[in-house]
């Protein structure tokens, strides 16, 4: 119950951040230079076009008008329209989001799993051999730029080996996976297509390989730096000394203590990995959230940019939400 | 020790520690036990490219499959931003009742300007004032819903087009069609447009706007909230053009079927088009390596080079109209003094920006009219790179040194190579460049000021003519106007090219028009680049488009 409290009080404080988020987002977005409208109209178009499709967009209503009409649009779901497809802003999303979600949330936990086995192993060999190469490997994935790592990735595997699909999508076509949520590996798996699943999967391979080589090196410094700390806590060295058992020290005193702090370090990583898939989704022809939103920027899509800001937004505090639930039950001494 | 463990007596929370680990271990052993899987699949089988590879090659000897660097971002075409790549599909998709027709020029083809025919339409004429243009339909030929198509749909279509404000209520302006009611129905096969002036230009135009809409399909979607069905047709595709769309996968892949019920002339000559979306250049050029693609429409110049001697690959080089230019802003300092805008003329390399950043794969264009445009002569741009008259000419000016800004496009390699050779060139003769590159938006909200002193645009016109030329580019508050020109001579014949049809008598008009230009010089014409485009050696059919929207229905592919 304390934990369905604390998550209902969050939820309720969410309500006053996001809505700063609306307004500033509904702001800044029209301070900067460029025009929507102008990129819309063709060369021939009037001073007379233009105004019609400013007012087919609503821009010539004044600006407290607009914003009324945008919260009053969003409160009903309605995220307005886009200025450069004339779609919903909203079903555009909904295509968007999907896809990007599966790629980092399939990464994050990838990148979660690798980095605590070898952090923990890293740590209990500190000062050795494994320990520098795990390291120094880590350092290295993460010191490379994401979009040369995974061109690099797809001129190798792809072009050389043959082992992956072509980077020109996320699923083949021809498996006629059906569309429900946008993430192609969710929506084969509720619609039971197997080749689909497959497809999808192989699709994954070298565009979450990209990205958890990115993000993966923080995560696991974290639970190196972690597991050093318990490993020479006194806590940690009675047990020991107790003579329990290996996989009773390594499960219950050290897995345990070692992750407490991992919960709010990965919803950061979220965040990054997040602004990570721009680039990967460029060089993987993912067609994501990503390149959506960039692409809302550059036109000044104003329901665009503002649709996915509040998106990012509402994200990142639901992961940061999720992250400290987690670290409570994971770690006793953090009352919520 | 107590620290690490749950205090007694407290109830225990919806998920334990340990479930939270064993459900992420889980899910982690799933996901990459999936990943082996799908490696494996493959790995082992097939070469990888087999997943995507053999439904797209293996589908059927007579599918084409094409890479495209976005996806459409609207299949309204009245509505659509400036989208190439949707644009280009609106040409195939729709039925357009005329078109360009196909010319031969040194051994490859290209559309043909001058031979505007009919396509789904039976004839398109005039009256003998050249006024009243009369459009008769086909009897007969039917959407995908089953509808024939009849007049009613092309009124509805242009009335809707007229209600939008937008693309084609733009450009009939040029031919006097500002009004829904000058468009008629005279009967189920027959429309006439009254213009209310006659135009050397109406085919051409028409060529670009006469596209037609399933009206009774549309009506089913409209609303009073929304009486043109925009958002239905923003993501439902057109039917009854040269291709139907026999799948849209959203950002990923576009099939076309070609349409049997095709009327007209040059029907598709393949039955099956994939247009897959692949946005990195780098990934287009391996896939047409590997035969995974067989035509790459969005390679970047510094590929193609390399692909002219790749195994299975052809680039299919072709002129093009586009002209590459630098617009001078004739009312900013320092280039509102003409001596000024000479001087930055001479101090162009033009053959070193044709060698350096085209590869040669670019012509040297000595007028402001396009080569291949009717109407060009070579003595309408006498500028060529010479250091020694810039500085001359800056002297003349009264002036040792002039400073100026030089914007281009961001993200475009080529604008910014050309940007740093002039740049080096000009400092040369004394003329300064701080160079500074803008996203879409910025670019287009400083062009509307018309105060960027310098700007590289490049661009093709839509209709071959230089009175579209005029209307677009020259003329006091035209939308491409960037350089803020007003000269009331050219005006004057702008005005006057309106009711002049016969070609010989516009000869003379367009003659003036370029020794006016080259006198004032408001631009900076570097080049016309030729088209590239790298295709499988099997590829054949490729018709350069002079609007640069590729006709799919020529291109055909030998399996």
């Amino acid at each position: 119950m304390r934990v369905l409290r604390f998550v209902l009080r969050r939820l309720l404080q969410l309500v006053p951040v996001l809505l700063g988020v609306v307004i500033l987002t509904f702001l800044l977005v029209r301070v900067l230079p460029g025009d929507p409208i102008k990129t819309i109209l063709g060369p021939n178009a009037s001073e007379a076009d233009a105004a019609a499709a400013r007012a087919r967009f609503g821009l010539d209503q004044p600006l407290w008008q607009q914003f009324l009409d945008y919260l009053g649009g969003l409160v009903t779901g309605d995220f307005g329209t886009s200025i450069q497809s004339g779609g919903a802003v909203a079903s555009e999303m909904a295509v968007r989001l999907g896809p990007t979600l599966e790629l980092v949330v399939i990464a994050l936990i990838i990148a979660l799993v690798i980095a605590t086995v070898l952090g923990i192993w890293s740590a209990r060999r500190a000062g050795g051999a494994g320990d520098h190469t795990v390291r120094v490997g880590a350092l290295v994935g993460n010191s490379v730029p994401e979009f040369w790592l995974g061109l690099v990735l797809i001129l190798v595997v792809y072009s050389v080996l043959g082992w992956a699909p072509a980077p020109s999508g996320r699923v083949d076509p021809d498996t006629n996976l059906s569309l429900i949520t946008g993430a192609d590996l969710l929506d084969a798996a509720l619609t039971a297509n197997g080749p689909a699943f497959l497809s999808a999967l192989h699709h994954l391979m070298l565009p979450v390989a990209t990205l958890v080589i990115v993000i993966v090196a923080p995560l696991l410094r974290s639970v190196r730096a972690s597991a050093l700390e318990v490993l020479r806590s006194e806590a940690y060295t009675a047990a020991a000394t107790h003579g329990l058992r290996d996989r009773l020290l390594l499960r219950g005193y050290l897995l345990r203590a070692t992750l407490a702090r991992l919960p709010a370090l990965a919803a950061l990583v979220f965040g990054f990995a997040i602004g990570s898939t721009v680039l990967i989704e460029y060089v993987f022809s993912w067609q994501g959230f990503g390149q959506w939103a960039l692409r809302g920027l550059l036109f000044r899509d104003y329901p665009v940019v503002q649709a996915s800001v509040l998106v990012i937004a509402l994200l990142y505090v639901l992961v940061f939400l999720i992250a400290d639930v987690v670290q409570a039950i994971l770690d006793p001494r953090v009352r919520i | 020790m107590a620290g690490f463990l749950r205090p007694d007596g407290e109830k225990s929370p919806l998920l334990s520690r340990r479930s939270v680990l064993q459900l992420g271990g889980g899910v982690a052993l799933l996901l990459a036990t999936g990943c082996a899987a799908g490696t494996k699949a493959g790995g082992a089988g097939a070469p990888a490219t087999a997943g995507a590879g053999t439904a797209a090659g293996g589908a059927a000897a007579s599918t084409l499959r094409i890479a495209v660097n976005s996806y459409i971002s609207s299949w309204d075409q009245d509505f659509v931003g400036f989208d190439l790549i949707g644009l280009m599909l609106h040409k195939n998709v729709f039925p357009y009742m005329i078109d360009y027709g196909v010319k031969d020029v040194a051994g490859g083809r290209i559309l043909d300007t001058t031979a505007v025919g009919p396509t789904f339409a039976e004839s398109f004429e005039p009256d003998a004032d050249n006024k009243v243009w009369t459009l008769k339909l086909r009897k007969g030929v039917k959407f995908a819903s089953g509808n024939e198509m009849t007049a009613k749909d092309v009124k509805w279509s242009k009335d809707r087009a007229f209600a939008a404000k937008a693309n084609v209520a733009g450009i009939y302006r040029l031919i006097g069609l500002t009004k829904a009611d000058q468009v008629e129905i005279v009967d189920d096969y027959t429309v006439r447009f009254r213009q209310e002036f006659p135009s050397a230009l109406t085919r051409q135009i028409q060529a670009i706007a006469l596209y037609v809409f399933d009206s009774e399909e549309a009506k089913k979607h409209a609303t009073d909230a929304d009486p043109w069905a925009k958002e239905w047709f923003a993501k439902n595709a057109p039917t009854g053009g040269y291709f139907n769309v026999e799948k849209a996968v959203q950002g990923q892949e576009i099939v076309l079927a070609a349409n049997t019920g095709y009327p007209g002339p040059d029907a598709p000559k393949t039955a099956k088009i994939r247009l897959s979306v692949v946005p990195a250049a780098s990934n287009q050029r391996l896939q047409l390596e590997k035969g995974d693609i067989d035509i790459a429409l969005g390679i970047a110049q510094r590929d193609i080079k390399d692909l002219k001697n790749a195994e299975g690959i052809k680039v299919i080089s072709a002129p093009s109209n586009a002209q590459l230019t630098i617009q001078m802003s004739v009312t900013t300092a320092p280039f509102d003094d003409p001596k000024v805008r000479q001087a930055f003329a001479h101090a162009v390399p033009y053959e070193q920006i044709i060698a350096n950043v085209y590869g040669g794969e670019a012509r040297a264009c000595k007028s402001f009219v396009p080569l291949d445009m009717p109407g060009y002569v070579d003595t309408g741009y006498p500028y060529t790179h010479d250091v020694a008259k810039a500085k001359q000419l800056l002297a003349e000016a009264g002036k040792t040194s002039v400073g100026s800004e030089l914007v281009y496009e961001s993200g475009n390699e080529e604008q910014q190579q050309l940007a740093v050779l002039v740049q080096s060139e000009a400092r040369k003769a004394g003329i300064e460049l701080k160079l500074t590159s803008l996203d879409p938006a910025t670019f287009g909200e400083r062009r509307e000021k018309r105060n960027i002193p310098l700007q590289v645009t490049m661009g093709e016109l839509w209709v071959n003519d230089v009175e579209y030329m005029l209307g677009t580019s020259f003329v006091k508050d035209a939308n491409l106007n960037y350089s803020n020109y007003n000269n009331p001579e050219i005006e004057q014949i702008f005005e006057q090219s309106h009711t002049v049809v016969e070609e010989s008598e516009r000869a003379k008009l367009w003659l003036k028009v370029q020794e006016i230009l080259a006198r004032d010089v408001p631009w900076v014409i570097v080049c016309q680049p030729n088209f590239n485009l790298p295709v499988r050696a099997e590829v054949a059919g490729w018709v350069q488009p002079m609007d640069g929207l590729a006709r799919l229905r020529y291109l055909s592919i030998a399996k």
